[in-house]
């Protein structure tokens, strides 16, 4: 699990904390974690395969229940035998669609209903988007944060969300959106 | 006139892309090129298929020019079909260009190095492959390895955990070995002359040489670590034509060395990790490398000369070839080391013919063992390979490419070519002369001497020493009676108690009826499809943590085992089954611990 450290950049949105590490998403120990899903919910490699390993086979099992998921929706399940209590199964747009900006703010705005519905206080997100399906960091931090401050400000049970990113490229592009920001 | 069709919105934006993604040198070869034919005989595609033109590099090259020509050359623009130019319009359309980029070549340059004209079609095609990969065209095997390269740092999806644990395993073993218990495998030392990096495929399939490199290292009295993070050096970013992969992949590489303060980053034996590291890395990632990089066949070669290490190459004696990695050696250029290495440690090696930068590929090369989908044609095309091998009639092919390892022994087996594969690595630990540490004796005192027959228990050797595998139960599970009497008889020797099963149906009785200590199974069981007994093992409430060891002749099955929603096999043997890594693989598996053990 990657511990929070002083140095960490993070910015406070009325009474909340939005905070940037790298690390391993699957091993944080928070309430709720995002992973970004396809529409038939298999879970398959990287992210996937971590969560099917370290979190047990019950976790596919439940999504098999619930999918398909109808693009941009966001659905929970159970996070098995991970430090975490539920993940939210994101189906958001991938490989340079039409309108990205857009179709990433509604994902993330369902995101952050469905982590409402649940309770949620400590809830983290990987860089929506970026990596294997191909949104520019940039765009995903940018795009992430918007939807963050936006929601923030309301009224909320989210005191913490944590954005965990996996590369040096990644952490520049979030501390740099985090640094607009504020 | 015909109205002009509409575009998928996959067509225009990869035609967007390549607007982004074009430069000087891949203008010059989409350009130049004069349809002599000069590349046709060069590709190892076009001789296993010699009626079919739609292998002949030059046709492949045309399906990506006439893209380039209609958007971006104004002769495709002003008399299109003069000049071939035609665009892709559909979904269907870019699916038959995947067809083509992934399945028709394995982007091995050979065609390159042949073409008066210097067309680099190898590189072109790359871009093609980045393309579509940026549009989510891709075979699967390609989006399985490329997400988890992403997402984990690695491109087999190794966790950490396991990664560390077979460091630690590794370890034992050669404190064990070399009765040493002061042999270190160091990872995250700061300040060390040696970081080694290595391919994740060592750590699933061959940690054996893993050990076999410490042993060297250990030897020489190197001052070395191995990161915990950033530790893999392949690079599928290569493969799939996906720079920003590239960039993360050998960024994060890179990262760990500075970190560490490392003086040197030693690159395991794999022929695209190292070009990906050390020729295409420093580009992708946008870093200036403030550090050396080199082949681990550079140190070891090193080692010998400056007297670090000694070899004996009388235990070697067998006869071996070389096979030169595409990517090693004509994209590289490390053609001699690895001879005058070969030389120093082999008894009797020999040259395979063409060899060096006119070699042909082991059929495995541009990710194609990823990409199950085209394993026909690529065996089909293995078989200039095969007959290369043949004519050597040495018992071993070297190579210092994990990716050739694996093609190599898939066209050794599919065409009967009777030899094994092995890498310098392998070799030169064999070689390794080391003169063991003498325990001091301890004078204990004599207790009188009782002499009274005492059984040997079950798992107890010869010697009376205790056997690796002693009281542990392991159902073997094999449909060719050869081989289960083969690896029966292997674990038993080592002291393991064995249940045999023939058929899938039969596995899962006596799964569940023994509830043996490990499984190794073969993929193939009759009355079952392929990998359905894993399957349905894993799902089992009663069998979900038998640990498993998967044995089966077809490395594309991998595939089918790792991208099932099921925890993956603890273990995994390649036939022809060889006893060591047998042994080595069925003890690592005991060691796994579950979290939920």
């Amino acid at each position: 699990m990657e511990a929070a450290v002083a140095s960490d950049p993070q910015i406070s949105i009325r009474d909340s904390v939005v905070r940037l590490i790298r690390g391993d998403i699957t091993e944080l120990d928070v309430d709720a974690f995002v992973f970004y899903a396809q529409s038939d919910l298999a879970l398959g490699s990287g992210f996937g395969g971590m969560i099917t390993v370290r979190g047990g086979a019950s976790v596919q099992k439940e999504l098999d229940e619930m999918a398909p998921v109808a693009d941009l929706e966001a659905v929970v399940s159970e996070a098995g035998k991970l430090a975490a209590e539920f993940i939210i199964h994101a189906v958001g747009p991938k490989f340079r669609e039409d309108d990205i900006e857009a179709k990433l703010l509604t994902t993330m705005e369902n995101c952050l209903s469905r982590a409402e519905e649940k309770g949620i206080k400590k809830l983290a997100f990987p860089a929506m988007g970026a990596g294997y399906y191909g949104i520019p960091a940039p765009i995903s931090a940018t795009v992430m944060l918007t939807a963050l401050e936006s929601h923030l400000r309301g009224e909320t049970g989210i005191e913490e969300v944590t954005i965990c990113v996996f590369d040096r490229p990644q952490f520049t592009a979030f501390k740099a959106a985090i640094a607009a920001l504020s | 006139m015909k109205a002009t069709q509409e575009k998928s919105e996959k067509a225009q934006k990869l035609i967007d892309r390549m607007g982004e993604k074009l430069n000087r040198q891949m203008a010059g070869s989409l350009l130049a090129c004069v349809h002599c034919g000069m590349c046709t005989d060069s590709c190892h595609y076009v001789l296993a298929n010699p009626g079919d033109p739609t292998y002949a590099p030059a046709y492949k090259a045309d399906r990506i020019r006439k893209i380039f020509k209609r958007h971006f050359d104004w002769t495709g623009r002003v008399l299109p079909k003069w000049v071939g130019a035609a665009t892709v319009n559909t979904d269907e359309d870019l699916e038959e260009l995947k067809d083509i980029v992934f399945g028709k070549c394995t982007n091995c340059r050979r065609c390159t190095i042949n073409c008066p004209m210097g067309v680099d079609y190898a590189t072109f095609n790359r871009m093609a492959r980045g393309l579509l990969v940026s549009v989510g065209v891709m075979p699967e095997g390609v989006a399985v390895v490329s997400k988890d390269q992403w997402e984990t740092g690695n491109q087999m999806g190794v966790l950490k955990e396991d990664y560390l644990d077979t460091l630690d395993w590794m370890e034992e073993e050669l404190q064990e070995e070399l009765e040493d218990p002061t042999l270190k495998i160091p990872v995250d030392v700061p300040d060390c002359d040696v970081v080694y990096s290595i391919n994740p495929r060592e750590v699933k399939y061959d940690p054996r040489s893993i050990a076999d490199a410490a042993k060297i290292f250990h030897a020489a009295g190197e001052s070395w670590t191995m990161p915990s993070e950033g530790w893999d050096m392949t690079n599928f970013g290569l493969f799939s034509g996906d720079d920003d992969l590239g960039g993360s992949v050998a960024g994060r590489l890179f990262e760990s060395v500075e970190e560490l303060r490392g003086k040197k980053l030693v690159i395991s034996e794999c022929g695209h990790g190292y070009r990906s590291t050390r020729c295409e890395g420093p580009n992708w990632a946008k870093s200036d490398v403030p550090f050396e990089m080199e082949s681990s066949v550079n140190t070891m070669l090193r080692y010998i000369k400056e007297g670090r290490i000694k070899v004996d190459k009388t235990r070697n004696p067998e006869p071996v070839t070389f096979h030169d990695s595409c990517n090693n050696a004509r994209s590289c250029g490390l053609f001699e080391e690895p001879r005058e290495l070969l030389n120093l440690v082999c008894m009797d090696f020999r040259e395979m013919y063409p060899n060096r930068a006119e070699n042909y590929c082991c059929t495995g090369g541009g990710g194609a063992m990823s990409m199950s989908e085209y394993t026909p044609q690529r065996l089909k095309s293995g078989i200039t390979k095969a007959n290369q091998l043949k004519e050597t009639a040495a018992d071993f092919v070297v190579t210092s490419c994990h990716n050739c390892v694996d093609g190599l022994a898939d066209v050794i087996r599919h065409y009967e070519v009777g030899m094994k594969v092995t890498q310098l690595v392998n070799l030169v630990a064999n070689a390794l002369v080391i003169e063991k540490k003498v325990a001091v004796p301890v004078e204990t005192p004599v207790a009188p001497e009782v002499v009274e027959e005492v059984p040997v228990p079950v798992g107890v050797g010869a010697e009376g020493e205790e056997l690796p595998l002693a009281g542990r139960r392991i159902l073997v599970a094999d449909d060719e009676p050869d081989q289960l009497d083969f690896i029966s008889a292997v674990l038993e020797d080592n002291g393991a108690e064995i249940i045999r099963a023939t058929t899938g149906d039969e596995v899962l009785e006596l799964a569940r009826k023994e509830k043996p200590d490990v499984l190794t199974l073969d993929l193939h069981m009759p009355g079952r499809d392929v990998g359905e007994v894993f399957d349905l093992i894993r799902k089992d409430p009663e069998l979900g943590d038998l640990k498993i060891c998967i044995i089966t002749g077809k490395p594309e099955l991998r595939r089918l085992i790792y991208e099932r929603s099921v925890r993956p096999p603890e273990g995994y043997v390649d036939k022809p089954v060889d006893e060591k890594r047998l042994l080595v693989n069925v003890k690592k598996v005991l060691e796994v611990v579950h979290q939920d053990a």
